[in-house]
Order: C-alpha cells, then structure tokens, then sequence
C-alpha cells in the first residue's frame, strides 16, 4: 500500500475513533436535560429603525462595543457607519473594491475592517480628521469571507483560499496561519476570552482553534452544506453554526459534540447569519427566504420571525448589552429590531 | 482529502491524533451546566425581561410636548 493510502486510511481510523470517544461521553441528550425548563415565550419584535442609505445589497454589519455605532458594508462600493440611536450616518468610507463580504468594528472603537474578492483586509483609522487606510494585509490566495479585530493591533481573518491568519497590524504581516479545512473558510467568531476561535467552512465542518499555538483542537461535523455563520456562545462553552443545509446546530465545546439542532420540514432555504441575545437562550437566524428566524436554544423550537426584509437576510448582529437585533439585508436596508 | 499533498496529509493525520486525545466531558456534566448558565443570565437578556428593556432606547420613553 502506497504512503498516501496509508495515511489516508489512518485517517478514517481515527476519526471512527473520535466517534467513538464521543459517543462514550453522550449519556444524555439536550432534550432530555433541558426538559425541565419553561419554553421561552414568543417573541415578537417591533421594527425600530430602518437604515436607509446603501445602494445596494448588503453583505455584512457589525456593532461597535460602546451599542450604539456600527459598520455595515455594501457591494455599492462603501462601509457606512451610523449612530443606530438616530439612524444617521457618521461617516462613508468609499472602498477601493466594491466587492466586499465582510466588515468588523474594533472593540477600540478606533478602526474599521473590510475585505473581499479583492483577497485583501483593509483596515481604517475612523479617528484620523479624515478616515485614512492604515493596513492592507495581502496574502490570503481566495476572498476574505470574515474577519475581526482581537485589538488595535491583532486581527483575525477567513478566507476562501480554505486557511484562517491571525495578522499583527502594526507590520501587516501573518502572524500565525490556521490550515485545516478542505474548503472555503466562510465565518469565524472569538471566544469571550479571545484565547480561540471558531470557523465554518465549505467542508461542512466547524473547527475551534487555539489563536496562540495555532492548532486546530476540535473539529464539529454534522452539517451536510457550507456553514454560512458561526457564533461563540456567551458562556464560552458552546457553539452555534448556521449552513445551507437550511439547520442551525449548537455544539457543546466540553464533551466535543453536537446537541441540538435546530430546523424545521417546512423551512427550505439555507442559513446565511446568526446571532444570539445576551444570554444565549433565543438564536436570531437569517435565511434565504428573506425572514430572520428566532430560535428557543434549549427547546430547539421557533418562538418568533422578522418579517420585513424585501430580499435575503445577509447578516444578523446583536451588540454586547443585548438592547437590540440588527438585521442587514440584499434589499439595501438595515432594520433595528427590539 | 484527496486533494491534500503528502506534507498536508500527514499534518492532517496528526492533527486528528492531537483531537483525539481531547479530554470530553459528559454530557451529563456539561449540558445542566450550560442550561444552568443560561437560566441565570436570561434575568439580563433584554429580550426575555421585559425590566431591562424600559429604557429602550429607540422607544420615546416621554410623551411628545408641542411647543
């Protein structure tokens, strides 16, 4: 038998192995455990605010720490920040690529990010009298499908080219690279303690990453399609991933496996965002079909719907206090939802 | 897999033996714990205390005055 066959026979035996391991640890399920809990009462949410201002399909928002500002980014070509308290826009930062995925806000409150099919993550300086560019880290080979700031200095990016990197902002280099995945890197999230991360793929996994020594420790599998959306949960010991095969699942970090999955017969369109209110208990998911979905996390049952986009929910965002749900979507508008 | 070279086979094959040896807890020890936590932090969550969301700051917490 030739190296490679043997290895890859290695391989197989080994991750029969780890099934088996977790299947050892699986003395209960979350149904099971959580059937003691009240359902969580339905929801239904008043729009707001409607954000009006790109002219095109948004592809991506994220709040800043202070719950007020965020960036959103469209592929007409511009990053918009507003103050989500009065619906105005604070600045415009024209990009040098219009074909943007992804945006992220500094804790900081100081930069802003955004990349694309240009392969590249610029970075901005919001404080400067006029918004300068400080960096733009150049050496992924595929589109920067994620990225978010660790600090003024560190940043973590996914892209297509199927590796993660963490770069050091003030040479603009990669510090570490994260290769694992068979497939497009297409989300990623910090954990609250910033020592790991997650990060979704087109290989259908979610792989959980130790952001210093730059090792994959945990691969999540279960997902038939590309995980479109990825989120740490506040506690720091769970995940949950949203793909194409149209299912959310949530996977718990210390018995290494999946718990609960959250879908229905009649929903049909993939995943496209998530994100979770302050303690993790409801799961506000973006689909395809244009509606944002609110999922019981411990029941794994929809408790309510944002109905009001005209077109595909691209990105969902809570900011840290939990005051609020932002939906952004291709129909150009960014609705606030409480 | 088949589309990984020699070298990124053999970090895949050890990579798998790395996650192997992670300690699992049971499920039995870590779900209660995870429902535990979430049970303490949904007094915060806006979302299911309708307390918190009194000061809602998109919602005009005094009656409009004409002037």
């Amino acid at each position: 038998m030739g190296e490679m066959e043997q290895m890859k026979k290695e391989a197989e035996t080994l991750k029969t192995q780890i099934e088996a391991a977790r299947k050892a640890a699986n003395d209960t399920d979350m149904a099971s455990a959580a059937s003691g809990v009240a359902p969580a009462p339905r929801v239904q949410l008043k729009t707001r605010k409607t954000l009006k201002g790109h002219l095109a399909k948004i592809y991506a928002m994220h709040w800043s720490t202070d719950n007020r500002l965020m960036v959103s980014a469209s592929q007409d070509g511009k990053l918009l920040i507003w103050d989500s308290h009065s619906g105005n826009k604070v600045n415009a930062v024209p990009l040098k690529s219009s074909w943007v995925m992804t945006c992220a806000y500094a804790p900081s409150g100081n930069l802003v990010a955004s990349g694309g099919l240009d392969n590249m993550c610029t970075v901005y300086n919001l404080k400067t009298p006029v918004i300068k560019t400080v960096k733009e880290l150049d050496a992924h080979t595929g589109y920067l499908s994620c990225t978010r700031f660790l600090s003024d200095t560190e940043i973590l990016t996914a892209s297509g080219d199927t590796t993660c990197a963490l770069w050091d902002l003030e040479t603009g280099k990669q510090k570490t690279v994260f290769l694992n995945h068979v497939g497009d890197c297409m989300c990623l999230s910090l954990s609250p303690d910033m020592n790991s991360f997650v990060s979704g793929a087109c290989d259908s996994l979610a792989k959980l990453w130790d952001i210093r020594d730059g090792q994959c420790k945990q691969t999540f599998q279960g997902h038939t399609s590309d995980i479109n959306a990825i989120s740490f949960f506040p506690s720091g010991n769970a995940i949950i991933t949203g793909s194409d095969d149209c299912a959310c699942k949530m996977y718990d970090l210390r018995a290494d496996q999946e718990v609960i999955c959250y879908q229905d017969a009649a929903l049909n369109s993939g995943v496209t965002s998530l994100a979770l209110s302050l303690s993790g208990r409801l799961i506000f998911a973006g689909y395809d079909d244009f509606n944002c979905n609110i999922w019981d996390s411990l029941k794994g049952e929809k408790v309510g719907v944002l109905s009001g986009h005209d077109n595909r929910v691209s990105c969902t965002g809570v900011p840290p206090d939990g005051m609020c749900v932002c939906t952004g979507s291709w129909d150009s508008f960014l609705k606030i939802w409480n | 897999m088949d589309e990984l070279d020699e070298t990124q086979l053999k970090n895949h094959v050890d990579s798998l033996k790395q996650q192997l040896q992670f300690n699992r807890e049971k499920t039995s020890v870590s779900i209660p714990e995870l429902i535990k936590w979430i049970e303490e932090k949904m007094n915060e969550d806006p979302f299911l205390n309708p307390d918190v969301l009194k000061e809602n700051p998109w919602v005009e917490s005094s009656k409009c005055v004409i002037i």
